[in-house]
């Protein structure tokens, strides 16, 4: 029988699907040897022409987070063309639906959840993050029986779970909380001093974190866990965002120069003005920090003085086969200074979502409960490998575990990757953990050996 | 003693900051008794604008920097001509503008979005080098912003002291109703003011974006600083929002300093609350009598 070639939205099949997969370059030959292959086995040569699945997001497309709030709607519509051309979900293609959280406040957050539901029908809600307490949307998803995945990166999802599983049982955060960044880094300092790639020049370090629950929670772990790592906290100061002015703080920092530099302050340009004012007059310290420095622009403000700084995310694209294959495809259809490390998250989590899906025999609008808790079930149960590295969810907690420091099997948990910025013209090295190592530490260059 | 420079140079690039986005806002509300709320938005626009000319137009620095102010005293006209003429024929026309102009901003912030995207960028305007003062670097662009808000403090005092100009707009500020009684045409007053005070706005863009980088939200901590300077200068009044800015910007490097970065801007706060109390019409306002 022949079959018609006009498709219901998102219509991104061109021609044969079998053309369409080899030359479309859209599924390439890393995206159907991965995890997608077994979505596209699933579907069993259906087209994605049936009822389409609405599912939404609620990001910041606009405000101080618009950056990544732009990249997370970039990673959804690419997952979802991509599950489209896969044959959706069982051969319903996916319909996806934005609305705009701004500056994230739980109230924003949760209004936005509800008018997804309300105005859309959505049978999932696929989320980048959203500042706030991170235990808001939770209860849209609860009350409406669907499944919510984001990347707040937050305990707060962890405890919030823990406590009432049987109602927030289709919630799933899909990184590790942010607390593992804390004894994550301090591991990682101590495996650099045990390869002999750094020395420390005394125990001090010197914590700045901004005022927010994320950088207050990241800073915290590092101060609690420091004495066990024979750390001593010489300097624990909160900014004020935004901080264009570091002076007195590099001031303190200069009076008493630390081994480490940890700042969780997460913002790139207020990061980049730090690296500018340290430059000018540095003291023999390690600097890691925050996120920022994964956006471009902090090269572009940072300059040389970006050179040497290591930064580290628990969620971003691995540069393996599937991590640089992903990169390629989201910079080929969003242009060359697309953040792809952004995009990734939500792109990760719609596959999972739609994967698990499929295993449970397909989604349910709101209020078929029933049947998203078997997508839930689904999702609990599987080992998802993605452009992230490996999602898989604690039980009770719906979030996903973290490599190497809560487990230390690459395979089981994603990995919480540190990369250093070594010719601020080009992008940073990975340079931990292993096996997803690509570049060596390079000592900064305002250290001397 | 280091530190003692340290906390000066960074007190008085603070304070620079802080004077050359305060000098716009003072100037409208000092002659208007109208509290644009659209300044953040369009301070940004002139830094944006200022960037654009540089780079995709390829304009020297210079010829940019007018651009920017001409394109943001043009916004000024807009508002003027699209919300603050039709509202002066109205009541309450001070509570009026403010929530129009925050509806303007929020309009010119979303169109800064969706024409320059949502990542920062570095202000290429801006002057390489550094001075050293003892053992501390003091970049040339601070140095640059601070001069550049004295030239624009004495540029507005000359034009409101000793031109018909200036004497039309303070006569306005003084008493509307008066002066229009006596000839001055009240509505180009404000178009003036307006317009001026975008183009300050532009200038103060390009001054801070330099330091602290574009972005369309930038606007919004110097038009929260620039207002807090306006109320413990005195509202209105643009020599004392100057030197308010410069001494807050010390009083605020001190503070991050002395007790940490977390408690400068309750300082600042509690410095408004007490100025209130004290001299409820700021440090360099006067007070007012209404007779009834």
């Amino acid at each position: 029988m022949k079959r018609s070639s006009k498709l219901t939205t998102p219509n991104v099949i061109a021609g044969s699907r079998r053309n369409f997969l080899i030359k479309g370059g859209l599924a390439t030959a890393a995206t159907l040897t991965g995890m997608p292959a077994m979505l596209f086995a699933m579907n069993n040569e259906a087209r994605a022409e049936g009822d389409p699945i609405p599912v939404g997001q609620c990001g910041p497309t606009t405000d101080f987070a618009a950056p990544d709030g732009i990249e997370f709607k970039n990673g959804l519509t690419l997952a979802c063309e991509e599950i489209n051309a896969l044959g959706g979900i069982l051969g319903r293609p996916l319909e996806p639906s934005f609305e705009d959280t701004a500056q994230m406040g739980d109230a924003t957050n949760v209004q936005a959840a509800q008018r997804l539901v309300d105005r859309h029908g959505v049978h999932a809600i696929l989320n980048g993050y959203n500042i706030g307490s991170g235990a808001a949307i939770q209860e849209v998803a609860a009350d409406n029986g669907i499944i919510y995945v984001h990347y707040d990166t937050t305990i707060g999802h962890n405890n919030l779970v823990k406590s009432n599983p049987d109602r927030y049982w289709g919630s799933f955060q899909g990184d590790p909380a942010e607390y593992w960044y804390g004894p994550g880094f301090l591991k990682f300092l101590q495996q650099l001093e045990e390869n002999g790639e750094w020395k420390r020049k005394n125990n001090k370090m010197a914590v700045i974190l901004s005022a927010g629950v994320y950088a207050s929670n990241i800073a915290n772990a590092v101060k609690e866990q420091a004495k066990s790592y024979g750390w001593d906290i010489s300097l624990f100061e909160t900014v004020s965002v935004p901080a264009s002015e570091w002076g007195p703080t590099l001031a303190k920092i200069r009076q008493d120069p630390p081994a480490v530099i940890c700042i969780t302050h997460f913002l790139p340009a207020d990061l980049g003005q730090f690296a500018l004012q340290f430059a000018s007059n540095p003291t023999p310290s390690l600097i890691y920090m925050q996120y920022g420095p994964s956006i471009p622009a902090f090269r572009d403000i940072a300059k040389q003085a970006a050179n040497g700084i290591i930064y580290a995310t628990v969620v971003g694209a691995l540069q393996d086969d599937i991590g640089t294959a992903f990169e390629k495809r989201y910079k080929e259809k969003f242009g060359p200074n697309a953040g792809h490390n952004s995009g990734a998250q939500p792109y990760d989590g719609a596959y999972v979502w739609a994967t698990a899906a499929a295993l449970a025999g397909g989604t349910g609008e709101p209020g078929n409960n029933d049947q998203n808790r078997k997508v839930a079930a689904r999702m609990s149960a599987m080992i998802w490998r993605g452009v992230t590295g490996t999602t898989r969810f604690m039980p009770l907690e719906n979030a996903a575990y973290t490599y190497p420091t809560q487990v230390n099997d690459s395979s089981l948990g994603m990995p919480h990757q540190f990369l250093q910025i070594q010719d601020y013209t080009k992008g940073p090295g990975l340079i931990a953990p292993a096996p997803y190592g690509t570049t060596k530490f390079m000592m900064p260059p305002w250290i001397k050996a | 003693m280091d530190v003692l420079i340290q906390i000066v140079a960074s007190g008085l690039t603070l304070g620079a900051m802080y004077a050359v986005a305060t000098i716009g806002l003072s100037l409208v509300y000092g002659s208007l008794n109208m509290l644009n709320m659209a300044h953040g938005a369009i301070l940004t626009l002139g830094g944006y604008i200022c960037y654009a000319a540089i780079v995709h137009a390829g304009l020297h620095p210079a010829l940019a920097l007018l651009a920017a102010a001409l394109v943001c005293a043009l916004v000024g006209l807009l508002i003027y001509f699209s919300a603050a003429l039709p509202l002066l024929r109205a009541e309450n026309f001070e509570t009026n503008i403010f929530i129009a102009t925050i509806g303007i901003g929020s309009v010119i912030e979303n169109l800064m979005l969706k024409g320059f995207g949502p990542y920062p960028i570095p202000q290429p305007l801006a002057v390489g080098g550094q001075v050293v003062i003892g053992n501390v670097h003091v970049p040339l662009q601070n140095v640059f912003i601070l001069g550049v808000a004295i030239v624009l403090m004495v540029a507005v005092a000359i034009l409101l002291q000793r031109t018909s100009t200036g004497r039309a707009i303070r006569a306005t500020s003084m008493n509307r109703e008066a002066a229009q009684l006596m000839g001055v045409r009240v509505g180009r007053v404000y178009a003036q003011v307006l317009a001026l005070s975008g183009a300050l706005a532009a200038v103060s863009g390009i001054m801070i974006s330099s330091i602290a980088t574009l972005t369309p939200v930038m606007g919004g901590d110097p038009m929260l600083k620039a207002f807090i300077v306006c109320v413990v200068a005195g509202l209105g009044n643009v020599y004392g929002a100057v030197i308010a800015a410069i001494a807050l910007g010390l009083l605020e490097a001190a503070t991050q300093y002395v007790l940490g970065v977390r408690w400068s801007f309750a300082t600042l706060l509690l410095l408004v609350i007490l100025v209130l109390i004290w001299r409820p019409y700021g440090l360099f306002g006067k007070q007012q009598v209404v007779r009834l």
